[in-house]
């Protein structure tokens, strides 16, 4: 019990001082998720592809989510359900997907 | 006969030269611009057939880099070395058109065409319908075997130049038909004024012979006057016979070259046209130097008749007509009707004549050009619209 408290107060509280909007509002709720956030930019850029695109997908699956448009398999839905729609202004979420589509772009990777 | 009229006519007018000249010119771009087109057309194809061959096996490697790229994709980001082959390199780009990775030594990609040549390489575009790594664009490139160009190149100057030749003979063979009206008008004409010269001479010579001999002291003065007008007119139709008689049969006979003396000769030429300066009122002016040349003496008598005449037939009423004789020149000069001068090129012309307002046939110039030709004279003529005209011999 106390662990668990532990754990929750530890998500919570790096949440709340987090640095910047990707690691406020992104990384607290995927942390438990068995699927990285670096499989899930992989999953939606095998869909999407340019930065454009892949931005404006991401940010529309993020107001509007559904089953329908999910990068995800449908075993991950079945385990984990759709992500509730998201409630941060236009500013906070451009901010959060740039910051995301930095940290795990291709380009300057490869080798 | 036919011989005589062609070696009459063989050698081609500079009217005739300038014609075949400007369709040969015309013809040649014309061909040149076919051999062109169609050697650009047989490159093109040619180059279409060997990338058609070379797209198979360069599909093949972009299925090949597909699957690696896939592989690459799911395992990205443990993985991050992108997959090389030795048999060609690759790039890929997002659907932006952003490169995200290249090997390719050829950074300048066309994503609108499948396969094309980049300068020495040849590149085939494949557009992937699962962005692996975000790509859209796959560019799969190898080296260009410039073999195959050597070849098309080889070929094109090779049967391009049979074909050209061919063209070239096929064209002159044209022009000899389009300027054959033209050569038989002329042979023609001089058939013509052969035959009829042969009946001029007998009944010319009684007329002259006739005149000479005539009693002048007892005749009226009116009837003199009209006596000195046949005179001229016959004298003029003589030159005319002469003239004819030396395009038609001169070749028959060979040459008589003496020392001739210019100045004597000039003076009994003068004298002959006397009554014909007289009629038109003209100004002689002779400044003449003793001046020989060696010359067929008939020869010379043709030139100086014939400039002469010119001088007195194309001057103007009360004009003058100028001799001067030195050594290596004469000049005749006129202060007639002159001719322009992108005319005078051609005044040298058989039958060619600009003053349709006096009688002649247009041979004169020709026979003086002839005669000149032959004795390596060179003749150089200054003309001005209506002041006149200088004929410089100069030898």
């Amino acid at each position: 019990m106390v662990k668990k408290f532990l754990l929750m107060a530890t998500l919570i509280m790096s949440g709340m001082f987090a640095e910047d909007a990707y690691e406020r509002h992104c990384v607290p709720c995927h942390a438990p998720l068995p699927t990285s956030l670096q499989r899930m930019f992989m999953n939606h850029l095998l869909v999407y592809g340019g930065e454009h695109n892949f931005k404006a997908a991401l940010k529309h699956y993020l107001r509007y989510p559904s089953k329908d448009i999910s990068v995800m398999s449908d075993l991950f839905i079945d385990n984990f359900g759709i992500k509730e729609k998201s409630t941060l202004s236009d500013e906070e979420l451009d901010e959060a997907i740039d910051i995301y589509w930095s940290k795990f772009k291709v380009f300057n990777k490869l080798k | 006969m036919l011989a005589l009229k062609n070696k009459a006519t063989n050698s081609l007018l500079k009217s005739e030269k300038k014609s075949l000249l400007r369709f040969l010119v015309l013809y040649t771009a014309m061909v040149m611009l076919m051999i062109m087109l169609l050697s650009v057309f047989y490159y093109q194809g040619q180059e279409k057939l060997m990338l058609a061959q070379e797209r198979a096996t360069l599909s093949k490697y972009a299925y090949i880099q597909t699957k690696r790229l896939k592989v690459l994709h799911h395992f990205f980001d443990e993985r991050t070395t992108y997959p090389r082959d030795p048999r060609f390199r690759s790039a890929i780009y997002d659907n932006e058109f952003v490169k995200i990775f290249s090997l390719a030594k050829e950074e300048n990609i066309y994503f609108d065409k499948e396969i094309y040549i980049a300068g020495n390489m040849i590149h085939f575009i494949e557009t992937l319908d699962n962005y692996y790594l975000g790509a859209r664009y796959l560019v799969i490139e190898v080296d260009d075997d410039t073999g195959w160009r050597t070849e098309i190149w080889r070929r094109i100057f090779g049967y391009g130049s049979v074909i050209f030749i061919f063209f070239m003979l096929f064209g002159f063979y044209l022009a000899k038909l389009f300027l054959k009206p033209m050569r038989d008008s002329i042979v023609l004409l001089d058939r013509f004024i052969k035959d009829t010269t042969h009946e001029l001479n007998a009944p010319l010579s009684a007329i002259l012979a006739n005149i000479e001999m005539m009693d002048m002291d007892v005749m009226a003065e009116k009837n003199k006057k009209r006596l000195a007008r046949i005179n001229i007119a016959a004298k003029t139709v003589s030159t005319l016979y002469q003239d004819l008689t030396y395009l038609t049969l001169e070749h028959e006979r060979r040459n008589e070259d003496e020392l001739v003396e210019i100045k004597p000769l000039l003076e009994d030429r003068v004298e002959y046209f006397n009554a014909w300066i007289q009629s038109k009122k003209l100004e002689c002016l002779m400044d003449m130097e003793d001046v020989t040349i060696i010359i067929d003496k008939r020869k010379l008598t043709r030139v100086i008749d014939n400039l002469i005449s010119n001088a007195i037939k194309y001057n103007q009423r009360g004009g003058t007509i100028g001799i001067e004789l030195r050594e290596g020149m004469l000049m005749i000069w006129d202060t007639g009707i002159g001719i322009e001068k992108e005319k005078i090129p051609l005044m040298f012309d058989r039958y060619m004549r600009f003053d349709e307002s006096e009688g002649g046939f247009g041979i004169g110039l020709s026979i003086v050009k002839k005669i000149l030709d032959e004795y390596h004279i060179l003749i150089e003529v200054e003309s001005e619209v209506k002041k006149g005209t200088r004929m410089i011999l100069k030898w």
